[in-house]
């Protein structure tokens, strides 16, 4: 049965390949031809991403249960990788420009992607964790890749040190869960975690739930989040806010939907006050911002709060096509954030060679005399983050309102509507300064690359067209969640 | 009935006029302005099919119906009764004005302007031809964004405040609509089985009392807004103030209409029991909006504000009207729109015209312009009746019909409205008499020589303006016969309801 378990993993092979070849080609390549790594990492992630379509609908769990490869999975996986690709294209200029090595950023890139394949497909709390630390030690690294920068130093260390804190949180509440059930396999978690073993069991739903939020940077154990996003290389930062977040919430489906899914309602308090406190937080904080990059960084964390009502929304119900809907909610929403939010943050990225503007809103004074498409791209992925339609940003804050108010918490629900206009505020303020500002009298300088072109014209088509015609995604957002209940 | 699809070409076409822009140097400017008349013109062309709209014939008229987005249930349902097809002509004619009234006044940025007077086009006309709750509110929202850019881009000095504000207020309003409309589609969807957006089939369900007040809520807040109702206008003399002539006929003319119409297509006939329960408060709002609107009109020293205020005004009437739940009342509060649509549209851009000529608009500089521009006087004086209610002009018509409706209400109400007719004739007449009749100011005679009476072009678009607010003032019938029917069924609707009986809520 080893080969069979071999080919359910074939995605995962191939990015391990990948990675040492992309590790080896960049030993020989001059310094004129480092480009040529970029086309190969898209190339291996392509590739990857299509040895996802054998596996969809095979739905079994593989190596003598300790990874789970379901359709579930799969989508995880590939919002992983299409955020990868973006990302792949984007930051290269931005390397280039400081003179940062591309070799090892492309290398960590694919092992960030590995992490949160093994982490979505994970079955047991082992594979969970390994997942998990795949995933965030390059994301570590990612964070403090401007080595001279002292910002860029700062937000790694931060990232680190919060980030093992809670890698510490989670374990312990895994060792818990070990101890109460003797299993590490997450479908028997639920079984002991039901309130039937008293305040132990009590502290390892809490000790994994605040371990887990810490990652998806839910309020309030977001503290990281706002300097490890404003230190990193801003279209890294991109990856950042959306790959561990993605990876993250593939961790909180895979505790609270797939292990303790039967229990929705011992957690279903949690999972709402989480969500409101995160988008609310992330909000009121973003509303104060002058700086566009750190602005993104806490809306990013007002958008985890929109996610985990999709959470909670699966947690209240009990009716299982709704509750499905909460899933779906989650699944749509990370894709679409995919689409959009690398996008937002390359943009950022694209107009910050002169580091005393550092990304403040001044610097998009104008860009629509100066840049006009970029301007209307920009525009486009804004109001797409609002949730304005016809955009993808819209057709997922939709989703996750249908899904609370069809399980019947229809506060979460208006308490999202309110959250949505009140980030209108700051969203469309970069479009006032894009439109409708006079530009400084030395303008920040736009970057092009072609690359960077391409993504943009990629996300901005996604965003576009899947806020129009939604259909396909929402049929596969559908198979995924059918293969967990 | 044709196969062509008229609806979808009168929303659609300036989109491809939109995209059409495109491909046009930017430098062009003429090249730019005739790509975007032609496209709003044949969106009125086409527009111009639905008079062959049937008073006697189906509920709703030239229908179109594609699945959109079926795991939703979310249908592509365009369709017409009378008071869409009145309201599409409306917005159809008011964009034709406008885009052509730009031609001289816009001179920045002329490619992204006519592409986003395009745009709103897309969104008002969509509004008002969805029969599918979830498209309406993608057009609602579409809508939006055109008007934000508008006024932010091309307004006047304190235009980002203004235009913010608009958005924000706007915003607030309709993402609780969205919820609403969510909660609606899923409480019928739990009780049939079928999930669907549709309006036709939402409407004859009998919700449960307490959704239908939280409901009527969001909705409320939406539409109210929109309309804008006191206590929730404080947006609206920002925005008209700030924005740019086209914006502000546009902004008056259909934008306010948007919510005018929200409350006839949705709120009344979705919700009737909330609406009978709750209809004595809106009453009042409306009562206070009408008198407040022109008592603050009487002190406003800048002539757009004066406008807008009445504006907030002539817009209680139509509240007025749609909540004494009787025909007259309501016919007379759809022809309110229509006239306000066009009186006010013709205010703005005759104000705009001044503008163009002096950049002032405040009333103590003006003074005399009858002996030096007796034709503009002229123009300018007609719709300042119309906005009156002189009977003879559109504006009589409306008012009076609400009058007569909200009497049969309570006589108290039509006391304190009829109040009002005096009150606006005291502000509209004292602003005519300081503008045109009074002693030039000092400030004013600097301008003398430069000061031209109307052009081609703006006689060109005040024509049809013209024409309309005489023609409907002496004639209304059309309009009111196409809207008799569609008002019969809202005024059955809400009496055959029991109002709330208990306000238990669902969650």
């Amino acid at each position: 049965m080893v080969a069979n378990d071999l080919a359910t993993i074939l995605p995962e092979l191939i990015l391990t390949i990948g990675v040492l070849l992309v590790l080896s080609v960049d030993l020989f390549l001059g310094r004129r031809q480092k480009w040529l790594l970029t086309p190969l990492t898209v190339a291996v992630l392509v590739l990857a991403g299509a040895a996802l379509l054998p596996i969809w609908g095979v739905n079994e769990t593989v190596f003598a249960g300790f990874y789970r490869v379901d359709d579930l999975s799969v989508f995880f996986k590939l919002t992983a990788m299409a955020a990868a690709i973006l990302a792949a294209l984007f930051v290269p200029a931005y390397l280039v420009q400081r003179k940062l090595p591309l070799g090892e950023f492309n290398v960590i890139l694919l092992f960030s992607v590995i992490g949160m394949s093994v982490l979505a497909s994970s079955s047991d709390l082992i594979t969970l964790f390994i997942g998990l630390e795949l995933m965030v030690m390059p994301a570590y690294l990612m964070t403090g890749f401007h080595k001279t920068d002292r910002y860029s130093n700062e937000g790694g260390l931060k990232y680190f040190l919060l980030g093992s804190f809670a890698s510490a949180i989670l374990l312990f509440g895994i060792s818990w869960t070990y101890g109460l059930s003797g299993s590490t396999r997450i479908a028997e978690m639920g079984a002991v975690l039901d309130g039937s073993r008293g305040p132990a069991g009590l502290v390892a739903v809490a000790l994994l739930t605040v371990g887990a939020t810490f990652k998806a940077a839910a309020v309030p154990f977001h503290f990281w989040t706002p300097d490890a996003y404003q230190g990193a290389p801003t279209p890294i930062t991109g990856f950042l806010s959306v790959g561990p977040k993605v990876g993250a919430f593939a961790l909180l489906v895979r505790l609270f939907a797939d292990g303790l899914g039967a229990n929705g309602a011992d957690w279903y308090g949690v999972m709402a006050i989480l969500a409101v406190l995160t988008m609310t937080g992330g909000n009121v904080v973003a509303l104060m911002q002058t700086n566009v990059k750190r602005m993104l960084a806490y809306s990013s964390i007002a958008h985890t709060g929109y996610i985990l009502a999709g959470l909670a929304a699966f947690a209240h119900a009990t009716d299982p096509t709704v509750r499905q809907h909460g899933i779906e909610a989650v699944l749509f929403y990370l894709l679409g954030y995919a689409a959009m939010n690398v996008a937002a943050f390359a943009v950022v990225g694209m107009l910050q060679r002169d580091v005393r503007r550092f990304g403040g809103l001044a610097s998009f004074a104008g860009l629509a005399g100066r840049a006009p498409l970029l301007a209307a791209s920009m525009a486009v992925l804004l109001l797409s983050l609002t949730g304005i339609p016809p955009t993808v940003g819209f057709f997922a804050k939709l989703y996750v309102l249908v899904a609370t108010v069809d399980a019947g918490i229809a506060w979460l629900a208006v308490a999202l509507a309110l959250n949505a206009a009140l980030a209108a505020f700051y969203y469309l303020r970069v479009i006032v300064y894009m439109y409708m500002r006079e530009p400084e009298a030395q303008p920040a300088q736009v970057d092009r690359s072609p690359f960077g072109s391409l993504a943009l014209s990629l996300s901005v088509a996604g965003v576009l067209v899947l806020g129009v015609f939604p259909e396909p995604i929402l049929g596969l957002v559908r198979g995924a969640v059918a293969s967990l209940l | 009935m044709s196969g062509l699809p008229v609806l979808s070409l009168i929303v659609f076409v300036p989109l491809l006029g939109a995209l059409a822009l495109l491909f046009v140097p930017g430098d062009n400017h003429r090249a730019i302005r005739w790509v975007a008349l032609l496209a709003a013109l044949a969106s009125f062309g086409f527009s111009l099919m639905l008079l062959g709209y049937q008073t006697s014939g189906a509920e709703f008229q030239y229908r179109e119906d594609l699945s959109w987005i079926p795991a939703f249930g979310m249908r592509y349902t365009l369709g017409v009764d009378g008071l869409s097809t009145v309201l599409v002509l409306l917005t159809t004619v008011l964009s034709v004005v406008s885009i052509f009234y730009s031609w001289d006044p816009i001179q920045t940025r002329v490619k992204e302007y006519y592409a986003t007077m395009l745009l709103l086009m897309v969104g008002m006309l969509g509004v008002f031809v969805s029969l599918d709750l979830f498209l309406f509110y993608v057009f609602w929202e579409i809508s939006l964004i055109p008007m934000y850019l508008i006024i932010g881009i091309w307004g006047g000095p304190r235009r980002i405040y203004a235009t913010v504000k608009f958005v924000i207020y706007t915003l607030v309003g309709s993402l609780l609509m969205l919820v609403a409309i969510l909660a609606v589609a899923i409480a019928h969807g739990n009780a049939t089985g079928t999930f669907t957006f549709s309006y036709e089939v939402l409407r004859g369900f009998g919700y449960a009392d307490g959704l239908q007040a939280l409901a009527f809520i969001a909705f409320f807040l939406a539409f109210a807004i929109k309309v804008p109702m006191w206590p929730f206008h404080t947006w609206l003399p920002d925005a008209h103030v700030e924005a740019p002539t086209a914006g502000s006929i546009i902004l008056a003319g259909v934008l306010l209409k948007l919510g005018g119409y929200g409350f006839l297509r949705y709120s009344l006939p979705l919700l009737p029991d909330a609406a009978k329960e709750f209809a004595p408060i809106v009453i009042g709002l409306a009562v206070v909006a009408v008198l407040y609107g022109a008592m603050v009109s009487m002190v406003q020293p800048d002539l757009k504000k004066l406008i807008a205020y009445s504006s907030v005004s002539h817009m209680g009437f139509v509240m007025l009207g749609a909540f004494v739940f009787n025909i007259q009342g309501l016919q007379g509060a759809v022809f309110q729109m229509v006239s306000h649509g066009v009186t006010t549209g013709a205010l703005f851009l005759l104000v705009g015209v001044i503008y163009e000529r002096t950049h002032d608009r405040q009333i103590a500089h003006m003074g005399g312009l009858n002996g030096r521009l007796p034709r503009y006087a002229a123009i300018f004086g007609l719709f300042t009746f119309a906005s009156i209610g002189l009977p003879g002009l559109s504006g009589f018509i409306g008012e009076f019909l609400v009058v007569l409706g909200s009497f049969q209400y309570s006589g108290y109400v039509a006391a304190a409205t009829m109040l009002v007719v005096i009150i606006s004739a005291v502000y509209m007449l004292w602003m005519f008499q300081r503008v045109f009749f009074s002693v030039p100011s000092d400030w004013m005679r600097r301008w003398w020589p430069s000061l031209t009476d109307l052009t081609r072009n703006e006689w060109l678009a005040l024509a049809p303006l013209i024409v309309l607010v005489v023609a409907l003032g002496v004639f209304p019938k059309p309009i009111l016969d196409a809207v008799a029917g569609p008002m019969q069924r809202i005024v059955d609707a809400v009496n055959a309801s029991h109002g709330l009986t208990s306000l238990s809520l669902p969650w």
